[in-house]
């Protein structure tokens, strides 16, 4: 996933200022907010690895006959579907890809660090462009949380898609994970409750229909009232089905698959559908007012 | 012998109004503003070539009322229209073309032919209007139309199209507008959010109860504004401007026409776009 640049520390003044009688400044008590990470809360609220891996390994079982062994993941972040992957099985590895040096780096001390060693230890993390074509071949590639949207000219998409499938095996299988529905293309802000009293804040600031350029943050609220506020801001283009199925077959994919998460109401009355974690296969789809899903391309 | 009285003649059934309505014309006066598009086309090729222009290229034109409000709006006026339909063209010139004079028809030709083949004559202006391109489905289809409508302007070019969109164009649905004499109603049977597949009919709905169900089914696919400017620049187009219609303080569109890098996305919008050759 994109991330912000790290902040640099503010610069020293290069001449010193006159000694002053130094005054304590009044301690606020941090708020929760103050002493979130925000890329716990990232991982808390909006990856739920364990499901993606079991939906990969069943789909590509039934395209190719066999168990992937070997993962990509791009745009990695902090590298919880690698971790996650390579705890399932002793004889996985994981390559996580990102371009952001600190957040890799959090990857290691906290994901990786908090993982079995065993597993920990067949995770490699890479600061380097998902383009790059050097980075060694995989069973399965994946760009997840709609990252590659930050890739916003056809050029630039099938430019990483066709790197993406040139360090596939012969039998590799790559996924979009993809969004869209009505209220994908509008300016809303919809909030979801966690545990804790904590509120995760997805906003749509900004949908552009003339070029869909779309402007999204993501912030919390902590019970205490405080708020961690736009922790992460996401610049993208949202590419359309028919255009990712287009621009992946240009790429050089022999065959483009669409999967639909399920969803349900919580119950009978509820008009309000939740996911189920269960992505199923379409080859036509109404329109609805939310939707996710993967868009699995094989080489 | 007595002759046998003749059987009466059964009286006939006096014909509904939708048996009595003419769909082609119901079409132009639901749906078409032919002086409103000749004025914007007029004004936008002023202002991004700073000439008139004279000769116009109607694709998809059906009763090619639009070719004639050009060749009215101005005695050197020329306009070329094409469509697939004979049966639709032949309508047009018996209802529009031909009784709207000599001089007018003359300077007015009309193809039936497929708007992919169609390079000659080379015009100032073409355009495709009431989204009549979403027949191309496959991407390299309107690829190969938008390049013969680039091979067939002049060196100074302009090509016009018109888009919908907003967030009501991309489900299913469909809205009745009330024209006194009849109803017109758009509906969107099908939007496939995974092809982009856009299933429509339009039907009109009379005071007596009748109803011209199906009188059009398109069988389109909705592109997109974005897809629109790819497509347009591969083709070969230098420059591809959108436009937007301003509103008035009630939110209703003013017939007046800006170029913003930004809107808001609404429940329904049709636009124009130029792309210059």
């Amino acid at each position: 996933m994109p991330k912000k640049p790290a902040k640099k520390p503010t610069e020293k003044p290069a001449v010193k200022a006159k000694k002053k009688q130094p005054v304590a400044p009044k301690k606020a008590r941090p708020t929760l907010a103050d002493r979130a990470d925000k890329f716990a809360l990232y991982q808390r609220s909006v990856q739920s690895p364990g499901v993606d891996i079991a939906f990969f390994d069943a789909e590509f079982r039934k395209h190719r006959g066999r168990v992937p062994r070997t993962v990509r993941e791009d745009f990695c972040g902090t590298a919880l579907f690698s971790a996650e992957w390579c705890k399932t099985d002793p004889q996985r590895t994981a390559l996580g890809v990102d371009l952001d040096g600190p957040t890799l780096e959090w990857g290691r001390n906290n994901t990786l660090a908090a993982a079995p060693p065993d597993a920990a230890e067949r995770v490699t993390l890479v600061q380097a462009d998902v383009r790059d074509t050097k980075l060694g071949k995989s069973d399965l590639i994946v760009a997840m949380n709609f990252s590659y949207c930050v890739f916003k000219t056809r050029d630039e998409l099938r430019g990483y898609l066709a790197a993406a499938r040139e360090n596939l095996v012969d039998d590799g299988v790559f996924a979009l994970e993809v969004y869209g529905g009505t209220e994908a293309v509008v300016e809303l802000t919809d909030e979801r409750e966690l545990r804790g009293g904590l509120v995760y804040v997805w906003e749509q600031e900004k949908f552009n229909p003339i070029d869909h350029h779309t402007l999204c943050h993501i912030s919390w609220r902590f019970r205490d009232g405080s708020e961690l506020r736009r922790a992460f801001t996401y610049d993208w283009r949202l590419w359309t089905l028919p255009e990712l199925g287009e621009l992946l077959r240009e790429a050089g994919f022999s065959d483009v698959r669409y999967y639909f998460e399920r969803v349900e109401a919580e119950d009978e009355d509820d008009e309000y559908m939740t996911g189920t974690g269960e992505f199923v296969e379409h080859t036509e789809i109404e329109n609805q007012e939310a939707w996710l899903g993967y868009v699995l391309a094989l080489k | 012998m007595t002759a046998r009285p003749a059987k009466p003649k059964p009286a006939a059934r006096p014909k509904t109004q939708a048996a009595q309505a003419d769909k082609h014309a119901l079409y132009e006066r639901a749906v078409q503003d032919p002086a409103s598009d000749v004025k914007f086309f007029t004004r936008t090729y002023r202002k991004l070539r700073g000439a008139d222009p004279v000769s116009l290229r109607e694709d998809f034109c059906g009763t090619a009322v639009l070719c004639l409000a050009w060749a009215k709006s101005s005695g050197e006026r020329t306009a070329v229209g094409v469509d697939l339909s004979q049966e639709t063209i032949n309508w047009g010139l018996e209802h529009r073309i031909v009784p709207a004079g000599r001089e007018v028809a003359s300077r007015i030709s009309l193809l039936c032919a497929d708007v992919r083949e169609v390079k000659k004559p080379k015009v100032d202006v073409a355009c495709a209007l009431n989204f009549s391109y979403y027949c191309f489905k496959q991407r390299q289809d309107l690829l190969d139309y938008l390049r013969a409508v680039h091979a067939g302007l002049n060196k100074d070019g302009v090509f016009f199209m018109d888009l919908l969109g907003g967030t009501e164009a991309i489900i299913e649905g469909s809205v009745d507008n009330d024209h006194g004499e009849f109803i017109y109603r758009w509906e969107q049977a099908r939007f496939d959010a995974l092809t982009h597949d856009f299933l429509c009919h339009i039907h009109f709905l009379f005071p007596d109860g009748s109803k011209l169900l199906n009188a059009f089914t398109y069988d389109w696919r909705l592109w997109m504004a974005p897809e629109l400017r790819d497509l347009l620049l591969e083709a070969g187009f230098s420059r591809v401007h959108f436009y937007w219609e301003k509103t008035n303080a009630e939110g209703e569109g003013t017939g007046s026409f800006y170029e913003p890098d930004y809107v808001e996305n609404q429940e329904i919008w049709w636009t124009y776009l130029a792309a210059e050759r």
